[in-house]
């Protein structure tokens, strides 16, 4: 699966250069949103789940924008964070950074198996493979409920403070605090990940997105690659289910389901493929208007659906791609307006 | 004994029951343009595919500067000095040309280009090396263009380009000039005679007028064998060359 919206001419010196201001100026609109969004939004609760999704959706993005693989496994990594964590606070007493730690690790070790396995079909047979261990951890999860708690969900889970030793550093007991911990969290793997995608193994993901043939012509071991973006995508999406049990003191059933795989892809396409700032506006974007609408009309999954069809109609780049073709325009820029959609 | 950079011996890859290349033994001088020509179905880009390491062969031995590596990955094939073209254009469309060329330049760097901390710019050599071969295949001003925008002709020029990024010991092309119009096979021509000066070539093509001007070394493939060997003057007085084709031909 390719899309119109990665930079394709980054090469020229003056395209060069407005990427760069672009890059920082949504590393700068990130910040912003991240101090913005707790005082506009009616709750700090419904900030954080809109960075939680982000975080998610930007790991699907490394995988879909950036590597052209099309996983409907994420749900896998999403739920085992949030339940492994869950365990080891319930269980081992493990405090944050342990049970944080155990998550992002859990995911980048399922990562690595699914990952294994997934990668070595293409297209069709990949994504099957795919839906195929998420209905398996799906059953596992619902099979296992003396430790899931199966249908009902993972109940009493803690947020714990930063402690060291006894003495307590942070408590995110309030939703502004817990907020301020998952604003930090997704600020540094915004960053990070800016960092991945602009490095040697980056444009090498790109090019294996655009033609893995020719990649591995050209002497890539293109399998090895798309192992490590999945591992890496595994650990950030199971850091992301970690921090929504504590967010909710809950893990539901329905975090591993299939479903959840569909949302975040959803988020990551209608945010726009291959930018890590769209990935932040779709998860946004989905968050808000499933809060919205939910309380209003149960069926609100249904205008979900057209949202989708019509970004993959009209606006391939998704919103991001509308963003920054707007801003681009209003800059005066010379390029061919369908070029105009680079990955920030 | 002459210098021999890449050594085929009874190479065959057959589909299913198909021997598309039946016993094949070549012997590839160092320094040389050999060219591979032959009717279509004669096993050509078979071959070019169990070379490339694309293709695993059934049975047969390939030997590059006397190693074994026949059983070796096409992305483990670049490190040890061949890098190929494809006979089907093979671009990263939707990134610039310029890109293409540092991707085609970054790949020797093998496992580390698995590097996931540096930056693009730190690696320099792979931008020259890019900017060289965008110079060298004159196609310099559209450095910032999308390689798919690129014209068709443009876009063989660049499938070539990216061969050569690698600075490989063995260059493979597989028909450089398919599918590009008159107008546009001179410069391709003159490109191939170039890189002839400073690279061993392995030619699969066509255009006999080209083939004939700058080979060192023509072999004749015809039903997965080798039909007829020789420089460009024994191949072309052959009767069974003329033969295959007119075969061909009715
Ligand atoms: N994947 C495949 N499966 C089965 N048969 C194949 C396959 N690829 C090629 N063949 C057959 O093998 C034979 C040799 O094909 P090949 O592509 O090597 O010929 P070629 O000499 O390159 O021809 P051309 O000049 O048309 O490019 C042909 O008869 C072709 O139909
Ligand atoms: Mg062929």
């Amino acid at each position: 699966m390719t899309t119109k919206t990665l930079d394709t001419v980054a090469a020229s010196p003056g395209r060069r250069r407005f990427k760069g201001r672009l890059g920082a100026g949504t590393t700068l609109a990130m910040l912003a949103v991240m101090v913005l969004l707790p005082l506009v939004l009616p709750s700090a609760t419904l900030a954080t789940e809109i960075l939680i999704f982000a975080m998610a959706a930007l790991a699907c993005n490394l995988l879909l924008g950036f590597t052209g693989l099309l996983s409907f496994g994420q749900a896998i990594f999403f739920g085992a964070g949030a339940y492994i964590s869950a365990l080891a606070m319930i269980h081992l007493n493990a405090g944050l950074i342990g049970a944080l730690l155990i998550a992002v690790v859990s995911g980048c070790v399922l990562a690595l198996g699914v990952g294994m396995l997934c990668i070595r079909r293409k297209g069709i047979y990949f994504v099957m493979l795919t839906l195929a261990l998420t209905q398996m951890a799906y059953f596992l999860a619902y099979t296992l409920s003396d430790w899931t708690g199966g249908d009902n969900g993972l109940l009493d889970v803690p947020r714990p403070p930063l402690a060291v030793g006894e003495t307590t550093l942070i408590s995110f007991a309030s939703p502004l605090a817990f907020y301020a911990l998952v604003a930090s969290l997704f600020a540094l793997i915004y960053v990070v990940a800016r960092r991945i995608t602009d490095s040697p193994f980056g444009s090498t993901l790109l090019a294996i997105r655009e033609n893995e043939q020719r990649a591995s012509a050209l002497g890539y071991d293109t399998r090895l690659f798309k192992i490590m973006v999945f591992v890496l995508s595994g650990g950030i999406t199971a850091l992301a289910g970690a921090l929504y049990g504590m967010l909710l003191n809950f893990v539901p059933l329905s975090n591993i389901e299939l479903l959840m795989s569909e949302q975040i892809l959803i988020m990551t396409i209608i945010g726009g493929t291959g930018s890590l700032f769209g990935s932040l506006l779709g998860a946004g974007a989905i968050v808000l208007l499933g809060d919205l609408l939910s309380s209003i009309w149960p069926r609100w999954m249904l205008l979900l659906g057209v949202a989708l069809i019509a970004v993959v109609i009209f606006m391939r780049g998704g919103l991001w791609g509308g963003l920054s073709s707007l801003l681009e325009r209003r800059r005066g820029s010379h390029t061919k307006p369908h070029k105009e959609a680079g990955h920030d | 004994m002459t210098d021999v950079l890449l050594e085929t011996r009874d190479l065959a890859l057959a589909y299913g029951a198909f021997r598309a290349v039946d016993g094949v033994s070549l012997r590839i001088a160092r320094g040389s343009i050999h060219t591979v020509i032959g009717p279509n179905g004669a096993g050509k880009t078979s071959l070019f595919h169990c070379l490339t390491g694309e293709r695993r062969p059934t049975a047969g031995r390939i030997l590059l500067d006397g190693r074994e590596i026949t059983r070796e990955p096409p992305h483990g094939r670049v490190g040890l000095g061949m890098s190929r073209s494809f006979q089907v254009t093979s671009l990263f469309q939707e990134l610039s040309v310029h890109e293409n060329l540092r991707l085609a330049a970054q790949g020797i760097d093998g496992w580390r280009a698995l590097n996931f901390w540096q930056r693009l710019n730190k690696r320099r050599e792979h931008l020259a090396r890019a900017d060289e071969i965008l110079e060298r295949i004159g196609l310099a001003e559209r450095a910032g263009v999308a390689a798919g925008e690129l014209s068709h002709g443009q876009q063989r020029i660049l499938e070539v380009g990216m061969a050569i990024c690698p600075r490989p010991k063995l260059l493979l092309l597989d028909e450089p000039t398919s599918g590009m119009g008159i107008d546009d096979i001179p410069s391709m021509t003159s490109l191939i005679g170039e890189l002839g000066e400073d690279h061993s070539i392995l030619l699969i093509e066509h255009n006999m007028s080209i083939v004939m001007s700058i080979s060192d070394t023509i072999t004749v493939m015809n039903r997965g064998q080798v039909l007829v060997e020789g420089d460009p003057e024994t191949v072309r007085s052959d009767a069974r060359v003329r033969d295959a084709y007119l075969g061909e031909a009715a």
